[in-house]
């Protein structure tokens, strides 16, 4: 086990640093540049691109980069708040983003769970069909029209929650924007719990458990939930990715100083130590996750770790 | 069996508590942080009524990209710089100069060198006193080639401080700029040539002061937090970090003009989503905010819905050096005259915008006699006007000459809602009113969009300028000869020769003269229809019926909050 996590860890290493220089020339190819105002004059330009080593060598800029991110140094903003270092405009911002993001995965999650129990076990009833229309709509409604939905209802009519983002009561104007990402999660989860209970409900172990006398709850959490959360939780890991993209308009939306809102404004601006810095973090982020899961494949399904080991 | 169960127990647990720690952890901080918040806020809230007022909330539609007066560029960021810092001089309500940290100031006979006595009473809020030392600091960091300021040219093109473009170029050193501290509180300012309009360029942020010591002090993180700029203004930053979503100021105790300052505070909120904006409007968390196009039909009755110039021109540029068929005037007059200017502003944008059918926008700079430079919008009727038969007339001889039947062109447009709706009814009556034109839009973002102009890689762009100063000659300048902003590579010997003579020859001395020979050059751009000029951009907003005392300029700052008063 441990020599295959020294594996994956390296193989992520080098993965990220390819994934920095397909960012790197993707940033080049991008139409435009950061200093592209009306109001810049050729000369003014030119002295700003040598100020931030914008007219070197692609690879020289590459190594550069590379080599100050190793030292923790990810470089300053050139537009968006300029010559910020990146690190400090993150700083305060990636703890928001996270939280909001982990609540929607705990909302969605847990949510989708009971939602795909209830619908398999009382297959074919009413609740099932209840469960199967809220996981279409959660599913198919994108997460800012949910977002523009709860502010206008629960925000706006009922005034029960915040609809901006106030870091007077972070707990509050959480809610919202952790409720429409948690949508999607929600309905997905909802989805493969239902179809992968129903696989396991209906498999023979199962009516030899039931035969040996095993009932209820234990039957079910025992015996069924737990071979159907191997498929649950490799779509769970995507999914926190998902939430990463839709939190780029959901923060926009509520106004959330949040990383989401930051990439989103760096994006359109060409801030490109910005917009490098960020999806290098996301993509950092994805890929733990995948390890993660990988690990905890292993420890819910023993037959995953003892064919590695076999091996 | 049993070793299963443990484990399963295990991963469970885990995965519910990951929600629960999750959503639970952000509930107990905040709850804390919440009832300290709020706590304060009711603190404040009582301070303010007994100081007779509240928080004016603002809301932005763009994060603040530096408060750095002289690495900003934006509107906003020049806004929330004003709200802390003054310059020698300030705007009063209707955009003209008036003294602010500069007590008195003398202008020599032959109008090339300003003396500024600086008021005795300025202070920093750190305590130290403004100097005129913290000016040439200032300054001298503007034109530094290794701060690289976009706006750099505020000293050299436009203000002609002595030395301001070689040392930009990297041919003198920034001490030699032509501006010195006569003593601690007297600064002296040596210019090329006489600038009619030097005073209000001291309102612009580029120019303001910033302590040296204090500077230095900060190293590289200045002006990025609330201990890392000093105030010198109505207002001092309490909360702030890059890029904020939302901020705060305070009122400045020790503010030269405090008595004058009425609001208690200033809560920037940056909102970028516009139907958000509006309900937070709507449910009292703002006190300002901006409305959109599509929002107009649904506040326009409102009593509180009101319209503020931008001062922005939009107007299409031809391409007149690369493409031969825009080359030819008659294509390019009957292009102008087939626009139907009123139908853009009034069913398109509907944010208050006016047709505008001069070279120079209506609204923001005032003559000699205190008259609008453009409030004459007939003043080139005969060649700017909405006039279909006229256009046709026109195109049919343009066709004639270029021996063709039809033609087509592109236009780049911003990707931006508005700009693309616009060339939508461009390209509709451009090809209804001319037989045989075809016109395709090509969307661009911004960015890119100005590159293509730039680079003269285009045939018909929509693009939009804003003043930088109080005079005309920041549109006119833009004609000369090889200027980065004749998009259209348009070149006219009489033309450079007026504005040589208006900015740098016998006409700096005579504001009556020059303001006549201005007239002389816009109707050579007019007369060639050298852009087409669309309308003068105005913005849609609401502003609450409890605010008085709002000072909008289209030029420099567009909001200034000092003379505020907030009801309740």
């Amino acid at each position: 086990m441990k020599k295959y996590i020294f594996k994956r860890v390296l193989t992520s290493f080098f993965t990220l640093l390819a994934i920095l220089l397909v960012l790197f020339i993707l940033m080049k190819l991008m139409p435009g540049s950061p200093f592209n105002d009306e109001k810049l004059t050729v000369d003014q330009k030119e002295a700003l691109y040598a100020k931030y080593g914008l007219d070197q060598p692609i690879v020289t800029q590459f190594f550069k980069y590379v080599g100050g991110m190793l030292r923790g140094d990810l470089g300053v903003s050139y537009n968006i708040s300029k010559n910020t270092p990146i690190s400090q405009l993150i700083q305060s911002r990636l703890p928001i983003s996270i939280r909001i993001g982990g609540c929607a995965v705990g909302i969605g999650a847990l949510v989708g769970l009971i939602l795909g129990l209830i619908a398999a076990l009382k297959h074919d009833t009413i609740w099932d069909s209840l469960a199967t229309v809220i996981s279409v709509i959660g599913v198919s409604v994108p997460s800012y029209v949910f977002a523009l939905a709860l502010s206008y209802t629960l925000g706006f009519k009922l005034g029960w929650f915040p609809q901006l983002f106030s870091k007077n009561d972070i707990f509050g104007s959480s809610v919202l924007p952790s409720l429409s990402l948690s949508m999607f999660t929600m309905a997905s989860i909802a989805r493969f719990t239902r179809s992968e209970m129903l696989e396991v409900l209906g498999s023979d172990y199962m009516l030899l458990a039931e035969s040996k006398g095993i009932s209820g709850s234990a039957l079910i959490i025992r015996h069924a939930l737990r071979n159907a959360l191997i498929p649950i939780i490799t779509v769970l890991a995507p999914l926190v990715v998902d939430l990463m993209t839709g939190s780029l308009v959901v923060e926009k939306i509520f106004a959330i100083p949040g990383v989401g809102s930051l990439l989103v404004n760096a994006i359109q601006s060409n801030d490109y130590n910005v917009v490098i810095s960020l999806s290098f973090i996301y993509s950092a982020m994805y890929i733990l996750i995948m390890l993660v899961v990988d690990i905890l494949y292993g420890i819910i399904d023993p037959r995953i770790r003892l064919a590695k080991k076999g091996d | 069996m049993k070793k299963r169960n443990t484990v399963l127990a295990v991963v469970l647990a885990a995965a519910m508590m990951v929600g629960l720690v999750g959503c639970g952890g952000s509930g107990n901080n905040n709850n804390s942080q919440g009832s300290s918040g709020s706590g304060e806020n009711n603190g404040n809230g009582g301070q303010v009524v007994s100081a007779g007022g509240s928080d004016l909330n603002v809301m932005l539609e763009t994060p603040v990209e530096s408060l750095d007066p002289q690495q900003a560029t934006d509107g906003t960021s020049f806004e929330v710089i004003a709200c802390f810092t003054d310059g020698l001089m300030q705007m009063d309500a209707h955009g003209t100069a008036v003294n602010a940290l500069a007590e008195s100031y003398e202008i020599s006979e032959d109008g090339k060198t300003y003396t500024f006595h600086i008021r005795q009473d300025a202070n920093w809020s750190n305590g130290t006193p403004v100097t005129a030392a913290d000016f040439v600091f200032a300054w001298q960091r503007a034109v530094d080639p290794a701060v690289a300021s976009e706006y750099s040219y505020m000293l050299s093109d436009i203000g002609q401080v002595v030395n301001a473009e070689a040392i930009i170029a990297g041919e003198k050193d920034k001490s030699e700029l032509g501006v010195t501290a006569v003593d601690e509180k007297t600064l002296e300012v040596q210019l090329n040539v006489p600038v009619s309009y030097f005073l209000s360029l001291m309102y612009f942020p580029t120019y303001y002061p910033v302590n040296e010591e204090f500077f230095n002090s900060c190293g590289d993180v200045f002006a990025t937090s609330p201990e890392t700029v000093l105030s010198n203004g109505a207002f001092i930053l309490d909360s702030y970090e890059p890029a904020a979503t939302a901020f705060h100021l305070t009122k400045n105790p020790d503010y030269y003009d405090a008595a004058r300052v009425q609001l208690p505070g200033l809560n920037y909120q940056v909102i970028q989503d516009s139907q958000q904006a509006l309900m937070s409007y709507q449910t009292g968390e703002l006190d300002t905010t901006l409305v959109n196009g599509e929002q107009v039909d649904q506040v326009k009755d409102d009593p509180e819905f009101t319209t503020i110039g931008a001062g922005y021109l939009w107007y299409v540029s031809p391409n007149m050096g690369t493409v031969p068929e825009l080359a030819n005037e008659n294509i390019r007059m009957a292009m102008t005259m087939a626009i139907d200017r009123d139908a853009i502003t009034n069913d398109v944008l509907k944010d208050g915008s006016k047709a505008t059918y001069t070279a120079v926008p209506m609204d923001f700079a005032a003559g000699p006699d205190g008259s609008d430079y453009a409030g004459d919008q007939s003043r080139y009727s005969d060649v700017c006007a909405y006039d279909t038969a006229q256009a046709a007339e026109y195109w049919a001889t343009g066709l004639e000459e270029l021996g063709v039947s039809t033609l087509s062109f592109e236009m780049v447009v911003d990707a931006d809602d508005a700009p693309q709706k616009v060339a939508q009814v461009l390209k509709e009556q451009w090809e209804t009113t001319l037989p045989g034109l075809t016109v395709t839009l090509k969307v661009e973002p911004k960015k890119q969009r100005v590159e293509d102009l730039q680079n003269g890689n285009f045939q018909l762009g929509l693009t939009r300028w804003g003043p930088d100063y109080a005079d005309p000659m920041t549109y006119l300048g833009m004609w000369i000869t090889d200027n980065n902003n004749n998009y259209g590579l348009w070149s006219n010997a009489e033309y450079d020769a007026i504005i040589a003579e208006c900015t740098t020859g016998a006409l700096c001395t005579d504001p009556e003269g020059r303001w006549a020979r201005l007239y002389d050059a816009e109707k050579l751009v007019m007369d060639e229809a050298v852009i087409y000029p669309l309308y003068t951009q105005c913005n849609a907003e609401m502003m609450s019926s409890s605010v008085t005392g709002v000072e909008f300029h289209p030029v420099a700052l567009n909001r200034v909050y000092k003379s505020a008063v907030k009801a309740k």
